[in-house]
C-alpha cells in the first residue's frame, strides 16, 4: 500500500522534484544561514579559544570581552597568584596598535602579549615557525588571517619588518588561529615586548590567565578570585559566552540572520505547501477509489505520511549535503577559517522540515479525508 | 505490497539511497570537523605554589635577587684617570683590597715637593743651629771678658742680637720642617685616597671602568664605577602589593622560583621586612613602567646554589596569615 503511495508520488516527476526542491532549498537556507550565523558570532569568542591553556580569565570588573577591556595595575598578577586553588597565573596583554607596513600602508592590529617564560596564551599550533622564536629580539608571530590582510600582494610574511610605536618588529612565525570577529591582524609577542609596542599608558596588564589546581572546579576558583581580589574572574566558557553575547547585543547580525532563517522556513512552507496541495488535489480521484475499495482513513494518513517522509528525507539530505559541500568548499577561504557545522543545527533544520511537512500534509489531507468515495466518479 | 519492481527507478530507489548515503557522509563530516574547545596543559611550567601552600592561603609577589649586603656602588674620592684596574667581575675580594688606582702623578709630585721642602727645612735647621752656635760662642766670649772696656757696648749688643736672630731662625726652620712634613702627610693621604679599596669582603658584580677612563666625583656619569656585594648568601627582595601586605605571614619561609625555570623551587628563609612601604619600582616588565601601587618589600635569604644570580627576577609564594582550614 505504501509502495503505491510512493509510486503515486514519483509518478509525477515535475511535482516530485518540485517538492524535493522546496524541502532541499529551505533546509539549505536554514542550515547554511544558521551555520554561518553561529560561526560568525562565535568569532566573538575566538580570543578565548586561541588561548588553549587558560581555564580562568581575570580582568578588571569593567572589562567585557577579550577586545573590550580595561587594564589593571601589574600587581594584579600577584594578587591572583595569592588565591588558593589557582595553580598558576600569567600576565596577558591585549591592546590595539597601528602598524606601518613596508608598503607604507596603515593597518590597525591587535597586539597580544603572552607570558615571557611560559608562552601561555599563544595559539596551540603554528603554521610556520616555532614558538621558541619569540625569544629572539623584536619577534612577533602573525595570525594566518592577518597574513592575507597585511600582505595582499602575496609577499612572504616571514622576515618582514613592521614598525610598531617606533619599534622594529620582525615577523618570524605564523599562528594557526581562529580569526577575530573583525578579522583584525593579530600579532603575538612576549609580554615585555608588547609593552614596547603599545603606546604607554600607566596600567597595561589587561588580563591574567589562570590555571586551576587539580580537584577544584574552575567556577569555584573563579568565585574565590573575585571574592579575594575584587577583580572579575570568568571561566573559559563564561568568557567565551560573554564575547558571543557582546556581538549579539551590539550588532544587527542576529536580526539579519533570523530574518533569513524565517524566510527559508516561509519559502519552504510556501513551495512545499502549494505543491503538496496540488499533488493531493490531482490525486484526489485515486484516493477516492482507494476509499471506495475500503481503505480506511488511517491507512490514507499513513500513505500521505510515507510520501511526506520520502520527500522529507531526500530533500533534507540534499539540503544538508549542500551545506556541507558549501562549508567544505569555502574552508580554504580565510573568511570561513574555522567554520564548522554545529551538530545541533542539522537537527534544528530537521525539526523545521518536519514542521513544514506536517503543516502542509495536514492541510492537504483535510480534503482527502473528507472525500466521498463517489469522488472517483466526478 | 512491497514488491520490488522489475525495473530500477531513479527517483524511487537510487535517489533515496544516494540521499541516505549523503546524509551519513554529511553527519560524519559534521562530527569530525567539530572544533576542539578543550583546554590544554601549558607546555612550559608556569610558577606555582606547591606543597602545603598549593591549596592554602598564600601571597604571591615578584622579586629581585640581590647580595645580602645589597649592591654597593663603589665610588671614587677623587677625580682622575684610571691607571690600574685590579679586579674583574666575578672576583672575590677581601676587605681593604685595592680595586682600582686613579692617576697619582700630581699627588706624587706634591709628595716629592714636600719631601724636598723637608730636606730643605732640615738643612736650614742645621744651618740655623750652626749660626746659633757661632753667635752663642761669640756672645759667651764677650760675656767671659772681665774688662768691660775691652769691647765696646755696641759690639756686645750686636752679638746678643746675633744670638737671638740665630735662635729665631732655628725656630723658623723647625716650623718650616713641621709644615713640610704636614704637606708630605697630606700628599701621602691624597695618594692613599687615589687607591680605591673594597669596603667589605664580597664579590665584584660589575666593572664599568677601564684603565684610561676618567672617573668624575661630580655627578653626570650615573653609572657606578664598580658594583660589588656579599653574595654568600644571596638575598631576594620580594615586592608585595600593599593590598596583600596585611595578609603576609612574616617570618615564614617563602618558595622562590627564577623566571622561566619554575621547576626550581628554593625554600628561602625570612630575613626582614623593610619598614618603609615604597612605590613599586622593581618590575615585572618594562623599565619605563610607572605604577601608582605601593609595595611592601620583604627580604629572604636564598639557600646556596647556582640557580640564582644577582639581579634576576623571581616569583615568590609566601604563606599568608590564617589557617588553611578557614581560608578553604
Amino acid at each position: 500500500m505504501l509502495w503505491i503511495a510512493i509510486r503515486m508520488l514519483t509518478g509525477d516527476a515535475q511535482k516530485f522534484y518540485g517538492l524535493l526542491f522546496g524541502i532541499a532549498f529551505s533546509t539549505l537556507l536554514i542550515t547554511q544561514q544558521l551555520t554561518i550565523f553561529v560561526n560568525l558570532i562565535e568569532r566573538g569568542a575566538s580570543g578565548v579559544y586561541n588561548a588553549p591553556e587558560a581555564e580562568i580569565w581575570v580582568m578588571d570588573p569593567v572589562s567585557r570581552t577579550t577586545d573590550v577591556n580595561y587594564a589593571m595595575p601589574s600587581t594584579a598578577l600577584d594578587e591572583v597568584r595569592s588565591v588558593p586553588g589557582v595553580e598558576w597565573a600569567v600576565p596577558h596583554l591585549r591592546a590595539a596598535a597601528s602598524v606601518r607596513t613596508s608598503a607604507g600602508d596603515l593597518e590597525g592590529v591587535a597586539i597580544i602579549g603572552v607570558d615571557d617564560a611560559t608562552l601561555i596564551g599563544l595559539p596551540e599550533r603554528l603554521l610556520e615557525g616555532d614558538k621558541s622564536i619569540l625569544s629572539r629580539p623584536d619577534s612577533v608571530i602573525i595570525d594566518d588571517g592577518g597574513v592575507v590582510n597585511l600582505f595582499e600582494n602575496g609577499e612572504e610574511p616571514i622576515g618582514q619588518r613592521l614598525e610598531l610605536n617606533d619599534q622594529r618588529a620582525v615577523i618570524r612565525g605564523i599562528a594557526d588561529s581562529i580569526p577575530s570577529f573583525t578579522s583584525q591582524v593579530t600579532l603575538y609577542t612576549k609580554y615585555s615586548q608588547a609593552l614596547n609596542f603599545v603606546p604607554g599608558t600607566r596600567n597595561r596588564l589587561t588580563f591574567v590567565l589562570a590555571g586551576v589546581s587539580e580537584g577544584l572546579s574552575a567556577e569555584d576558583v573563579a568565585a574565590r578570585i573575585e571574592q579575594q581580589t575584587g577583580l572579575k574572574a570568568e571561566t573559559r566558557q563564561e568568557f567565551a559566552d560573554a564575547g558571543v553575547s557582546f556581538i549579539v547585543e551590539n550588532t544587527g547580525i542576529p536580526t539579519n540572520f533570523g530574518i533569513t532563517v524565517v524566510l527559508g522556513f516561509v519559502v519552504g512552507v510556501a513551495i512545499v505547501g502549494l505543491t503538496f496541495s496540488l499533488f493531493i488535489r490531482d490525486n484526489i480521484k485515486q484516493f477516492g477509489a482507494l476509499k471506495a475499495i475500503g481503505v480506511t482513513n488511517a491507512k490514507i494518513v499513513s500513505m500521505v505520511g510515507a510520501q511526506a517522509a520520502l520527500v522529507g528525507t531526500v530533500g533534507y539530505a540534499l539540503g544538508v549535503i549542500g551545506t556541507v559541500v558549501f562549508i567544505y568548499a569555502f574552508s580554504g577561504n580565510p573568511f570561513f577559517k574555522g567554520f564548522y557545522i554545529p551538530w545541533q543545527i542539522p537537527l534544528i533544520s530537521l525539526v523545521s522540515v518536519i514542521i513544514i511537512l506536517a503543516m502542509t500534509g495536514f492541510i492537504a489531507l483535510r480534503s482527502v479525508l473528507n472525500t466521498e468515495p463517489a469522488a472517483v466518479f466526478r | 505490497m512491497s514488491i520490488l519492481p522489475k525495473n530500477v527507478s531513479f527517483s524511487r530507489q537510487i535517489l533515496p539511497v544516494l540521499a541516505v548515503i549523503g546524509l551519513v557522509v554529511a553527519a560524519l563530516y559534521i562530527f569530525s570537523s567539530l572544533p576542539d574547545r578543550s583546554t590544554s596543559e601549558p607546555e612550559q611550567q608556569p610558577p606555582r605554589a606547591t606543597g602545603d601552600m598549593a591549596n592554602s592561603a598564600r601571597v604571591a609577589g615578584a622579586g629581585l635577587v640581590e647580595p645580602s649586603s645589597e649592591i654597593i656602588d663603589i665610588g671614587s674620592a677623587l677625580s682622575g684617570l684610571v691607571t690600574d684596574l685590579r679586579v674583574q667581575p666575578g672576583d672575590r675580594v677581601e676587605k681593604g683590597q685595592p680595586l682600582f688606582l686613579v692617576d697619582d702623578r700630581a699627588a706624587r709630585a706634591r709628595l716629592a715637593e714636600a719631601n724636598a721642602a723637608i730636606s730643605e727645612a732640615r738643612a736650614a735647621i742645621v744651618e740655623a743651629q750652626a749660626a746659633q752656635r757661632t753667635a752663642n760662642q761669640q756672645l759667651a766670649l764677650y760675656d767671659n771678658l772681665d774688662d768691660p772696656a775691652a769691647v765696646s757696648r755696641a759690639e756686645v749688643i750686636r752679638a746678643e742680637g746675633d744670638a737671638a736672630a740665630a735662635q729665631s731662625r732655628l725656630e723658623l726652620s723647625r716650623a718650616r720642617l713641621a709644615a713640610a712634613q704636614a704637606q708630605a702627610g697630606s700628599a701621602q693621604t691624597e695618594l692613599n685616597r687615589l687607591t680605591v679599596r673594597a669596603p667589605i669582603t664580597g664579590e665584584i658584580l660589575a666593572v664599568n671602568i677601564r684603565p684610561g677612563e676618567f672617573v668624575a666625583t661630580q655627578g653626570g656619569n650615573s653609572q657606578p664605577f664598580i658594583q660589588m656585594g656579599e653574595t654568600i648568601p644571596l638575598h631576594v627582595r620580594v615586592d608585595i602589593d600593599e593590598n596583600e601586605a596585611v595578609r603576609v605571614k612574616l617570618g615564614a619561609d617563602a618558595i622562590i622560583s627564577p623566571r622561566g625555570a619554575a621547576e626550581i623551587r628554593a625554600n628561602a628563609k625570612f630575613v626582614r621586612a623593610e619598614p618603609l612601604v615604597v612605590p613599586k619600582r622593581q618590575l615585572t616588565n618594562s623599565a619605563a613602567e610607572r605604577v601608582d601601587v605601593r609595595v611592601l618589600q620583604i627580604i629572604y635569604a636564598l639557600p646556596q646554589g647556582d640557580a640564582f644570580r644577582v639581579g634576576q627576577q623571581v616569583d615568590a609564594f609566601i604563606p599568608a596569615d590564617g589557617s588553611p582550614a578557614e581560608e578553604g
